[in-house]
């Protein structure tokens, strides 16, 4: 039950979020609100490719491409 | 309940998708305006006293620096080509110890050698090719990418598609890329001698050898020398209200071929030790399983808390087939301390748990089937800490050339583990726009 009502407020909030228009994004479109990585920030994911044994789901490398996991 | 539940779903789904509105045809804004020029450069600097090279001892010392080139052109309207081209130039101290003994002094795994494998240029070139529908809510990309350094060479393309609905408050993409990658084996330079018709103990090189028995490593040259990756992400990004927004991405990964580093030297506890000079003789090069297959679960959500403050966050949970999970978190704070300058500082933890076939230095025994002392796979913890500035200038006051400068961006990371591995990153960057 925990669970239905949980899942029914997430919906919820996706719903209500739904009705941010264009004219309303000033704050969404801010640069630092950036979903993405910034484009530095592929050095960083490029050397914890190599050192560390996890990767992927950050919009850098997953494995393949190099010597690294 | 439950179909009470996927009800509730698709009513939502569908009322999202019919909140769309067309927009009229005629006049199209492109997609981007005019060319763009990044300039991207990293200086990296690490130490540690864990070498994969070595056995899981010896210096980790490296340096690399990473120039890059991206360039972003509108082929029209609704066309962007994109080629980001760079190098990676490094000195490494570990991988130096493949052959230890051409420095002319005593080879010893906590001191760096001379030799070729001391250092070496890793090139790579991406170009990606992506297109928008009229109504900028279709995305479609393509992409190819090809990279090279002396004992390794890979290709790879990919695609990916993405869906903007709900007045572009959600999106769902898609990407699935392919890597196919070879290695030009190298192995430990006291292996060499016994790969197929080498000369084995009789070569003079083991005239000074020292050590109690004879000395018989374990080693046999790998039959592939291929790695193929295959990679599908998924993404899921929605605008939660007008100061916040998140995102879901999940990748799952599947690996096959040479997934060993073959210059990575094994001691086994079972054995006895030989050495030459102060370096230990290798009983073997890490072997590990010729599949993996990973997943990652990752999402983002940052919030716009004033006209000063921001905050992004990120939390990433991994698993593998190796026996290796791993959580990620991040937390970042832009701060606009005038109106194009923001300082960003940032914190990173990351653990993962060993990989099954792990093992320190002289841990494992020669009856194993698998086995590494690389501590990339071991168990740790690690910290980073990051301070950053960025200047923007959306109008592009500040020309060179034909040139405007849109951003400029420069980022220092201090990393450290807890198994004694520190790093040091320095990155930049700026952004021309042509005018």
């Amino acid at each position: 039950m925990k669970k239905i009502i949980l899942g029914c407020f997430f919906l919820a909030a996706l719903q209500s979020c739904s009705a941010v228009k264009e004219y309303e994004k000033v704050n969404i479109n801010d640069p630092d609100m950036d979903l993405s990585l910034r484009s530095t920030e592929r050095f960083e994911t490029n050397f914890q490719a190599y050192r560390e044994a996890a990767a992927g789901a950050n919009g850098g490398k997953t494995g393949g491409g190099c010597g690294c996991n | 309940m439950k179909k009470l539940g996927f009800i509730l779903f698709f009513s939502c789904f569908i009322t999202g998708v019919a909140q769309e509105i067309p927009e009229e045809e005629g006049f199209k804004i492109r997609v981007l305006e005019s060319t763009e020029v990044e300039f991207l450069t990293s200086l990296y600097t690490q130490d540690g006293d864990n070498a994969a090279v070595s056995g899981g001892i010896g210096t980790e010392e490296l340096t690399d620096f990473t120039p890059t080139l991206v360039v972003s052109i509108p082929l029209n309207a609704d066309d962007v080509l994109t080629i980001d081209a760079g190098i990676s130039a490094y000195t490494s101290a570990s991988s130096s110890n493949v052959d230890p003994w051409d420095n002319g002094g005593p080879a010893d795994p906590f001191t760096a050698s001379s030799g070729a494998s001391s250092s070496d240029i890793w090139s790579n070139f991406n170009g990606t090719y992506s297109h928008s529908s009229n109504d900028r809510n279709r995305i479609w990309t393509a992409k190819l990418s090809v990279s090279s350094e002396y004992d390794y060479f890979s290709i790879g393309f990919g695609g990916g598609y993405a869906w903007l609905f709900n007045d572009k408050n959600t999106e769902i993409g898609i990407t699935a890329n392919v890597y196919l990658d070879t290695w030009n084996a190298i192995y430990p330079y006291e292996l060499r001698f016994f790969e197929a018709n080498g000369p084995g103990l009789s070569s003079s090189f083991f005239s000074n050898i020292t050590g109690n028995g004879t000395y018989a490593p374990s080693f046999s040259e790998f039959e592939s020398e291929n790695r193929n990756s295959y990679a599908v992400g998924l993404n899921f990004s929605q605008i939660l209200s007008k100061d916040l927004q998140g995102s879901l991405s999940v990748d799952l990964v599947q690996q096959e071929g040479l997934l060993s580093t073959p210059f990575q030297r094994v001691y086994f506890a079972d054995r006895p030790d030989f050495y030459v000079e102060n370096f230990q003789l290798a009983d073997d090069v890490e072997q590990l399983p010729e599949t993996r297959s990973k997943i990652a679960v990752g999402g983002r959500l940052n919030y716009f808390l004033n006209s000063i403050f921001v905050v992004r966050t990120y939390y990433r949970f991994y698993t593998d087939d190796w026996g290796i999970s791993s959580n990620t978190a991040k937390v970042e704070l832009p701060i606009k301390i005038f109106q194009k300058f923001t300082i960003y500082p940032s914190y990173r933890y990351y653990d993962q748990t060993a990989a099954d076939h792990f093992a320190a230095y002289e841990e494992h025994v020669s009856t194993e089937e698998f086995y590494t002392s690389d501590y990339d796979l071991s168990k740790f913890k690690a910290n980073q800490y990051g301070l950053g500035i960025l200047y923007t200038d959306i109008f592009t006051n500040f020309h060179l050339w034909h040139f405007g400068l849109k951003t400029a961006d420069l980022k220092y990371n201090y990393y450290k583990r807890d198994s004694g591995l520190t790093a040091h990153l320095l990155s930049g960057g700026v952004k021309f726009i042509m005018e």
